[in-house]
């Protein structure tokens, strides 16, 4: 069980970060597109080299359409895919300067409430999500340049955030097994790191 | 209770649930969303708020920026750019007193031109330079206070991920934020280098001597740093000029690194993958901080509370400058107990309206804001380098741990003071900041 989702928090982590690496490469790509069209708009080329200038354009040379979509889209999926690997690692910020004081029998108790309250949250979240996903299906809403159903691009959130409630129940029953038990399961940081 | 009330009882719940431990981002999220069901309208609003709050906070072209500056600077690692950095810093100041100590600032202020967090910045500095001084007999606690110090001028020196949160939460233009950020970061590594050479004439044994290095290597030292360059006046410059919007920058950043690293033998199939894992930890952490905060922070708008609080402080009188004098000690305290982005996410929404309605002179609303949001930047982080829970600090104490906490906490508190001076010299001359735009 441990090691099934502490894979999928990995490989959504991964998949994330292959989307990330996708926006990077289509921003880059608008770029050089813009730039390249920029050039071929340039007096000198149309003088000069019209032909090819013409050619460039006409075979589409210019930044990527609809750029900004593909990477708001790619944006919310990535940071769900990413949140499952945090949930799993305990990678939040928190303030433990008052609670390290605390004796340890506390300390593992509030853990697991935390834990609960947070799982809690993220399930109300994924469900939130279906239901914008459903609404948005619905009313048949698209992007202004590319014309993609706008439900896509929630449905692709919503598999990182189903992932994420996933790990965080199975976090939120770990950290309460070991508060019963007195042991450690899954150690915080949860050795990803390296 | 009125919505002014609920606002108002939010503030104690939120700080006490902090304070038990529960994950800023959660404990912002749960206070904003409860807050939001008990006014008018229930759990209705507050869940049909939810359907689409999550995807469009998420789906944010300009919060891009925030994991790609990330990538970069993992990428940056992976590139050894670090070592180049620190060996050419080296090969100029490492014969003079204390001079490794200030090769290693040197090398911090290098690496965060092209990193944009100070914990990035302090952990791979860390791994080249702690070495090195400790060879040269360096002492451990002087050590790692120079790294934890020269940190945070990663997250000073643009491009800095906490300034594009704050550009974002006030609306200001991220360009015009990372040039003004510009002098004071060079004003910090100096600051730090001062300090440094007034630490070892205080404490002679702190630092070893070391033989000065021919000149034909010195400048062969400084060839090998030209990645950084490129990557930093491709990115900055860019973005300074208005060749490319910020993230377009930010793109731009992480895909030339990556290729550095890739060329430098760095980058493979499995620390690309690592990269990856660690941008996802840090990106999430970040995120769900911001998905809290922005929850939290519209239904305080709702309440009302930060026009009331504002309207209140304006009625008062106080002079600005003793408002402005109040927040700073706040974050200053604050910031001894808290990460540096959920206080800024936290707060600004509270403060901001206050501060830009108050009356500044011959300041623009726009200098304000800009000025504003650079001192509380260095304010908070000065925090990450105080006790007791300054982050820069234990991160590098794990890679040491030789050196004890406490010597550590001795010899950081030189550059806590070299911090206080340069707040309060940008705070008496708003040009310094001001005068680059």
């Amino acid at each position: 069980m441990k090691r099934f989702m502490m894979g999928l928090a990995h490989v959504f982590a991964l998949i994330g970060g292959a989307a990330l690496s996708a926006m990077i490469l289509i921003v880059c790509l608008s770029i050089i597109g813009r730039t390249g069209a920029t050039i071929m708009h340039s007096d000198f080329m149309q003088t000069y080299a019209s032909g090819f200038a013409t050619w460039s354009l006409e075979a589409g040379l210019g930044p990527v359409n609809g750029d900004y979509e593909i990477v708001e889209a790619l944006m919310a999926f990535a940071i769900f895919a990413f949140i499952p690997l945090t949930q799993a690692t305990s990678g939040h910020a928190t303030v433990d300067i008052l609670t390290n004081a605390l004796p340890p029998v506390v300390q593992r108790w509030l853990a697991a409430l935390i834990e609960v309250v947070f799982a809690i949250t993220l399930v109300i979240i994924a469900w939130k999500l279906y239901d914008g996903t459903v609404s948005k299906h619905r009313s048949g809403g698209t992007t202004l340049l590319l014309q993609f159903p706008l439900w896509w691009a929630y449905a692709g959130a919503l598999v990182g955030a189903v992932a994420s409630a996933i790990v965080a129940v199975y976090m939120g029953v770990v950290r309460v097994v070991e508060a019963i038990t007195d042991t450690v399961i899954v150690e915080a940081g949860g050795g990803a790191d390296h | 209770m009125t919505p002014l009330e609920i606002g108002l009882w939010s503030f104690p719940v939120l700080m006490a649930l902090i304070f038990m431990r529960v994950p800023i981002g959660l404990a912002m999220f749960l206070a904003g969303f409860v807050g939001l069901s008990l006014l008018p309208g229930g759990l209705n609003v507050a869940l049909a708020k939810l359907k689409t709050e999550s995807y469009t906070t998420f789906s944010s072209y300009s919060l891009s920026i925030v994991p790609m500056f990330l990538l970069m600077g993992y990428f940056a690692t992976l590139g050894g750019m670090s070592q180049a950095l620190f060996k050419a810093a080296e090969s100029w100041l490492g014969h003079r007193k204390g001079g490794v100590a200030m090769a290693a600032i040197g090398a911090c202020a290098g690496f965060g031109s092209i990193c944009g967090s100070s914990l990035a910045t302090a952990a791979t500095m860390s791994r080249v330079a702690l070495p090195e001084l400790r060879r040269y007999g360096y002492a451990g606690g002087f050590s790692t206070a120079t790294l934890a110090a020269g940190g945070t001028l990663g997250i000073l020196i643009p491009p800095s991920v906490v300034l594009v949160i704050y550009a974002i939460l006030t609306e200001q233009n991220i360009a015009k934020l990372f040039l003004a950020a510009f002098i004071p970061g060079l004003l910090a590594a100096l600051g730090y280098v001062i300090t440094i050479s007034i630490y070892v004439r205080l404490n002679p044994g702190s630092a070893g001597v070391r033989e000065p290095v021919p000149y034909a290597e010195r400048f062969r030292a400084l060839v090998d740093v030209w990645p950084v360059l490129l990557v930093f006046a491709s990115v900055v410059g860019g973005i300074y000029l208005g060749v490319f919007t910020p993230t377009e920058g930010a793109a731009v950043g992480a895909l030339g690194t990556g290729i550095i690293a890739l060329v430098n033998g760095g980058l493979t199939i499995k620390t690309l993958l690592e990269s990856f894992t660690a941008t996802a930890r840090s990106t999430a952490m970040i995120f769900f901080i911001v998905l809290g905060a922005g929850t939290y922070n519209s239904f305080l708008a709702r309440t009302n509370v930060p026009q009331e609080l504002s309207n209140w402080v304006v009625a008062q009188g106080f002079a600005p400058i003793v408002v402005l004098i109040i927040i700073l000690v706040f974050y200053l305290v604050m910031g001894c107990l808290m990460d540096s982005l959920s206080m800024i996410l936290l707060t600004i929404p509270i403060f901001y309206p206050a501060i830009s309605a108050m009356d500044w002179g011959s300041m623009t609303i726009e200098e304000v804001s800009i000025w504003f949001g650079i001192i509380v930047l260095i304010v908070v982080e000065v925090g990450l380098i105080t006790p007791p829970v300054g982050m820069n600090l234990f991160i590098i104490n794990a890679m040491e741990k030789t050196t004890p906490m406490s010597e550590t906490y001795k010899a950081v508190m030189y550059f806590v003071a070299s911090d206080i001076v340069r707040v309060i010299i940008l705070v008496a001359f708003p040009s310094i900041t001001l005068f680059l735009l």
